[in-house]
């Protein structure tokens, strides 16, 4: 065990000398992060006044927690947020639960009623006795997963077609989707995010409006679609052409033959880089601050004008950029473990 | 209803189906369009472009002015564009590189660390660590007056870095100029080499050679010309800074946090393609009496190569894109003066979306076309 360790920090001199001055900048750069973030921190309090310590002031944040999570979404209403998330996480473990019965029904049923379902939980309106939210009051945490998920919902699909409208016999189909891909992996999302605020509401018949908010998801949608239809396409080719050669010799059509045979191996397959292109995604909800829609980051960008909380910008920094990291880490962290375990089904 | 079942007509029924389609979709969005511009009495056309901007940019280097065309406000943001991206990129390959490597470093603390580096950049956004430079450690910067000293050349302070500038830039272009040959006569005497051991079998030390033409020359060449050329130093009159050039906070936020952020995924690419090259090779290469050194230029280096540098590529694209971010803390690039400033003044949409979409995709496909190229060039040859 101790043979072991010196070998990996002090096998030569030099290796030694690398790991005590490695061992010095490590000191000297965690012992003010911990004193700054826990120890001289200022955990209670109602304001400013009383952080008084050389630490972060965690004061601000709790009272501004609400914030962070909600956005401006109405105090008495947060339940239906509550509730919209854990419909989702409900699904979701029901979903992954391996003995389930009728699984192909269920899961078809869900996608269909679960996204429509939240959004009118969350506008209120429509007939449904709840008070109308606008969209322009969601914020934080919440529209950034709204944004993630929503975005997902359509680029998933989107890009599962257009991964084999790629691969497709017909040059026509080709064309369009190779168009379609480069087009939107050629350009910034930022701008693409502007283009889906100022061209869809010039595009659609005078008189009807596309919501801001569904602006930004349609924007971003695509742009994740193309990148997602690339990663599938990887999965696509590294299936050996058997698969469907031995498909069609037992006479079942292409959308059958995709649906039985290609996708569920591909999918697989194609899974991490789809996660990656997700964690993608998920940054960059962050975007939509440039056409004033205010996410995680945007409350926090926010909270910094606030003349009640001056100078509080590490800390909601620290806050918001901590949530992101935990997310996109854990989703790559899944998505790593899941391939090994699949590397060990699979005997190699 | 037989001839449904043949695969020819099913394949142009199909494709027929998806045109039409098409059509009638472009051809519904185009109507709308038209129609809801003619409500908002939008005119049409390119002639905005030549109109004058009466916009200011804070910082450029073409030397425009507010009574400047649009056309010449869209270059100015192409520039400073070009700039960030180019000094990110230069910055972000030598940090990722230098990550990359030590991930690998056979001492445990110096490869984690390595990684704790790549796990945090890569898994914040990019946004994020923008708005954090900017507003979380430029802002909290001392004034002018407390600048920080940087070797009595350069101070940086919450309006930015201020560097010397030289009076007479003439040296310095001989100096670039000489680089430039220095390099044309390496690649000359590397080819010149190549032939003569394909030809005689005797060795010649192209890369010592190299080390002194590339490296040492160059840099004695600039420090040469930087001698004899004086400079215009930054000196403190009253409340700033005067003299010499003021790299504004905004590029100094936006440089910082493009090379970092993408440093990290540069790392990942040099770690993955040192890694895909076989222990195999490198035992054979042992076996066969080579030294460390010569393993590693002679064995490892060509084969890592070709698996690193087509994602390198595409991380030098997504770090010109990702330039776009700058528009979030106002630094003045494409999409911040032209998408941003010039469309609200002018509110032709329409025309400035073409346009700035027509650039980045000009700069995406001429990457894209080298990444074809040098694919099939150093496409490894398995015997």
């Amino acid at each position: 065990m101790i043979a072991a360790w010196r070998q990996r920090l002090f096998a030569t001199p030099l290796d030694a000398a690398i790991t005590l001055v490695c061992l010095y900048v490590v000191w000297r750069i965690s012992v003010p992060l911990v004193h700054w973030l826990l120890l001289d921190a200022t955990w209670n309090g109602t304001s400013r006044d009383d952080c008084k310590g050389a630490g972060a002031c965690w004061v601000f944040v709790r009272m501004r927690f609400g914030q962070f999570m909600y956005g401006q979404y109405p105090l008495a209403e947060r339940w239906r947020v509550d509730l919209v998330g854990a419909l989702w996480v409900l699904a979701t473990v029901v979903l992954s639960w391996r003995g389930l019965p009728y699984r192909s029904a269920v899961t078809l049923a869900t996608a269909i009623v679960l996204p429509p379902l939240g959004i009118v939980l969350l506008h209120g309106g429509w007939g449904t006795g709840l008070a109308v939210v606008e969209t322009r009051e969601w914020g934080g945490l919440m529209l950034t997963l709204f944004l993630t998920v929503y975005a997902g919902l359509i680029a998933v699909p989107l890009g599962i077609l257009l991964a084999l409208g790629r691969r497709s016999r017909l040059p026509l189909i080709r064309f369009i989707s190779v168009v379609f891909i480069e087009f939107w992996r050629g350009v910034p999302i930022i701008t693409v995010i502007f283009l889906a605020s100022l061209l869809l509401p010039l595009i659609v018949p005078t008189g009807f409006d596309v919501d801001r908010l569904a602006r930004a998801v349609i924007g971003l949608a695509f742009v994740i679609a193309a990148y997602m239809a690339e990663a599938v396409r990887g999965g696509l080719q590294a299936l050996p052409e058997g698969q469907s050669e031995a498909a069609q010799a037992l006479g079942l059509g292409y959308w059958r033959i995709q649906r039985m045979i290609v996708l569920p191996q591909a999918l697989r397959i194609a899974l991490p880089a789809m996660t990656n292109e997700f964690i993608a995604l998920f940054k960059n909800t962050t975007l939509v601050l440039i056409v004033s829609i205010f996410d995680l980051l945007g409350i926090a960008q926010a909270a910094l004008a606030d003349p009640a909380w001056v100078g509080m910008n590490m800390e909601a920094y620290v806050f918001a950029g901590a949530i992101y990291w935990f997310v996109c880490f854990g989703l790559s962290q899944w998505s790593r473990l899941r391939e090994k375990r699949l590397q060990v089904a699979h005997g190699r | 209803m037989t001839f449904l079942r043949d695969r020819k007509v099913r394949d142009i029924l199909w494709q027929g189906a998806a045109t039409v389609a098409l059509v009638a979709l472009v051809w519904f969005f185009v109507g709308n369009a038209s129609e809801n511009m003619v409500k908002a009495g939008i005119a049409s056309g390119f002639q905005f472009l030549w109109r004058d901007s009466g916009i200011e940019v804070p910082f450029n280097l073409t030397g425009y002015k507010p009574s400047d065309t649009i056309l010449a406000l869209l270059w100015t943001g192409v520039v400073n564009t070009l700039l960030v991206s180019a000094v990110s990129i230069a910055a972000a390959t030598i940090i990722g590189f230098s990550v990359g490597l030590l991930r690998l470093s056979r001492n445990w603390l110096l490869s984690t660390l390595a990684g704790f580096y790549i796990e945090f950049v890569r898994n914040i956004p990019l946004l994020f660590f923008v708005l954090f430079w900017y507003f979380g450690v430029l802002a909290a910067l001392p004034t002018p007056r407390e600048s920080l000293n940087l070797l009595d050349i350069a101070f940086l302070n919450r309006r930015g870095l201020s560097i010397p500038t030289p009076n007479d830039a003439t040296g310095l272009r001989l100096a670039l100029l000489a680089t430039i040959v220095l390099f044309a006569v390496q690649w000359a005497i590397a080819r010149w080499a190549k032939a003569r051991q394909a030809r005689t079998g005797r060795d010649f030390p192209t890369w010592l050679v190299g080390l002194v033409v590339c490296g040492v020359l160059p840099v004695m060449a600039f420090v040469v010309a930087g001698m004899l050329t004086t400079w215009d130093v930054p000196t403190l009159r009253g409340f700033n800074y005067r003299g010499g050039f003021v790299l504004v906070p905004e590029f100094v936020a936006l440089f910082a946090a493009l090379s970092t952020y993408t440093a990290g995924f540069i790392a990942e690419v040099v770690r993955g393609g040192i890694q895909s090259v076989r222990q195999g090779q490198i035992d054979a290469a042992r076996a066969l009496g080579l030294g460390q050194g010569r393993i590693v230029r002679l064995v490892v280096i060509p084969q890592a190569m070709p698996v690193i540098i087509p994602p390198i590529t595409s991380q030098y694209l997504n770090l010109i894109k990702n330039s776009s971010f700058g528009a979030a803390i106002a630094y003045p690039e494409i999409v911040a003066v032209f998408m941003g400033s010039a469309l609200v003044s002018t509110g032709q949409s329409i025309e400035i979306i073409a346009i700035t979409l027509a650039i980045y995709l000009t700069l995406s496909l001429a990457v894209s076309l080298f990444m074809n190229w040098y694919n099939a060039r150093h496409r490894l040859v398995t015997r």
